[in-house]
Parts: C-alpha cells; structure tokens; sequence
C-alpha cells in the first residue's frame, strides 16, 4: 500500500513539474510579448543608457528648481573648504564612513520642524546634499527640503557617496 | 476503571482537534494568501517595469541582457502562479513555481549581504527596504510556506487522504 502511495506520488510530482514549466513556458511568453521594447534594449546593451536616460527625465519633472553637481563639481567645492555636505542616508550608513565634515541628515529628520541639527545653519551657505549612489533620490529630495526651508544655495550631487570613495576623496568615520 | 476500557476511552477522537476539513479550510486559505502576495508583487513589477529593471541591474550578478529579460518575464511568472493559486487551479505546480522563485532569491539575497551591496531589494510589496536580515526572513517564510503547502496537498492526494483534490 506504501509502496502504491510513494509511486503515485513520483507521478503526481513529475506531472505538478511538468505543468509548472508549462507555466513557466506561458510567462516567459507573456513577457516578451508585454515588454519587448525592455528586452530588446537589453540585448542591444541600451538598457543602462535608456534607464539613466528615464531617470534624468524623471527626476527633472519631480525637482524642478534643484540645482545637480557632478563630482569633479562637488570635489571643486569641498577643496574651497566653504560648504557644508550633508549625507542623507540612514545614520548606520553615515557612521560607517562619509565625506569629510559631513553632517548626517536623512529624509525624515529634514522633515522634522525646528530640527537642531540645520537651526544654526546660515540660510545663506553653500549646501551639498549626497546619498548612497547615483541611483537614489533621497539627496534630491532633502535637498528639495532645505530649499523649502528657505536656504538658497542648495545643491545635489548625484553620483552619491560611492562616486566620492570611489576617486579616493577624503572619507571619515567621525560623528 | 479497567485497564481495558481506559486505552478504550483513549482512543476516542480528541474534540480539541481541528477536523480535517477545518484544517483544509485554513491551508487553502494561506496558500491563497500566499497566491495573493505573490500575484500583487507581480502586478507591481508589471506596472513599474523600468524601475524593476533598475533594481535587477544594481544586484551586479547578471549580464545586461539576462537582467532585462528577467525583468521581463518573472512579474509574470508572478502573476501566473499567484493568480491560478488565489483561483485555486494547478495549485501544485503554482506552489513549486513560488518555491523556485524564493528559493532562487533567497540565494541572491546572501551572496547579495556577502558582497555588502546596501540595494533596494526590489521585491514589489507594499513597501521598500533594502536587501537584508528583514528580506531574507520574508523570504523565508514564503519558501516555507510554499513547500508546506506542497507537502501537504502531495501527501493528502498521493494517499488519497481527505479533499485535497485535483491541483
């Protein structure tokens, strides 16, 4: 009776694989039917290119009036030695290492009204907002903040803390 | 009492138990939970493909052209699996479908920790995290669940065992 039910069951196991490769056969089907154009941008090696592409376009409609630095940018302004960078990731990332002189910042303390930590900042004094890489947008949006808090010289630099340690910058652990 | 008629007693059916057909009632109702989790993160990715597309790219393990193509077709290997699962159709091959799938990401999600990549996992639920204890937990659970639910509905049809049905 045991041995019936262990035969049955390698039956019914291999018709359950073979309907699910079925499945699988219909939604590779589906996608290349629904998101051809995703696919054939890949195989030509333009996904990368169309994605920034999209981003950029994306993030100029949803920042309107936030100025962007590129590195050699950012790098130009931190030797002057006059801004303040601010690093918008989370505070485990920031202690882990940041830019030299950084403060910490992340979007949900820039919400906060009255928050200490940007009181005793000029309104006046040149900002530089960064995140993790150039992928995020929490720069922009902490960024979009400090404008909206009424600082006029904010700016974001896009290509994230991973640019800046990438070139070999100067980095700290210090709080 | 004798000894006799108290293994009698013992034999009766405990009435704490949940009938069979309660506990069937309960696991058709987490694996369409489960169905139900996996179609919305599907339909999630179908509609935000690009933005999927992104995130397959910053986990760094495939060349462009498999990143664009799983990012093509696994929403829809989502879809299909999570959705003929709510219905109730071919359960059991839906159920290794999402087995597969959590088992594929949760070794992407380790060697992902392991290289310290700090990403967004791209798992298309309700919210977004980063790829992490809390992904790989979740992960966790869905495979468990899945290949429970597997065994269970296996075992109940291969031994002809109470309504399991035709999955």
């Amino acid at each position: 009776m045991r041995g019936k039910g262990l035969v049955r069951g390698r039956g019914l196991l291999r018709q359950d694989l073979a309907w699910a490769a079925f499945l699988l056969v219909l939604a590779l089907a589906f996608g290349l039917g629904k998101h051809w154009s995703l696919v054939s941008l890949s195989l030509q090696g333009k996904l990368t290119a169309h994605l920034e592409e999209m981003r950029a376009q994306r993030r100029q409609k949803q920042f309107q009036g936030v100025k962007t630095l590129k590195l050699a940018q950012a790098y130009e302004l931190f030797q002057k030695g006059q801004s303040l960078f601010v690093d918008a990731r989370s505070p485990q990332e920031y202690a882990e290492l940041h830019i030299a002189g950084a403060v910490n910042l992340p979007p949900q303390e820039a919400e906060k009204p009255n928050n200490p930590a940007i009181a005793d900042i000029a309104k006046e004094r040149q900002i530089v907002v960064y995140c993790a890489e150039a992928h995020c947008d929490i720069a922009l949006k902490v960024a979009e903040k400090l404008q909206a808090l009424g600082f006029t010289q904010v700016a974001a630099f896009l290509g994230g803390f991973k640019a800046w340690d990438e070139a070999g910058y100067p980095v700290d652990t210090s709080q | 009492m004798s000894n006799r008629k108290q293994k009698t007693e013992n034999r009766k059916p405990d009435s704490r138990k949940p009938s069979k057909t309660v506990v069937w009632f309960l696991l058709r109702l987490l694996g369409m939970a489960l169905g139900g989790i996996f179609f919305y993160a599907g339909l999630m990715k179908h509609y935000h493909n690009w933005d999927f597309a992104e995130a397959v790219l910053a986990y760094q393990l495939a060349p462009m052209w498999l990143a664009g193509l799983v990012a093509a077709v696994l929403p829809w290997v989502e879809l299909i699996a999570g959705g003929l699962l709510v219905m109730g159709l071919k359960r059991r091959s839906c159920l290794l479908l999402i087995a597969l799938l959590a088992a594929a990401f949760l070794v992407i999600l380790v060697v992902t920790m392991a290289r310290g990549l700090k990403i967004d996992c791209g798992c298309g639920l309700f919210f977004q995290r980063q790829v992490g204890l809390v992904a790989i937990a979740e992960d966790l659970a869905l495979l468990a669940g899945a290949l429970g639910l597997y065994w269970w509905e296996w075992k109940a049809v291969s031994s002809d065992q109470g309504p399991g049905g035709r999955g």
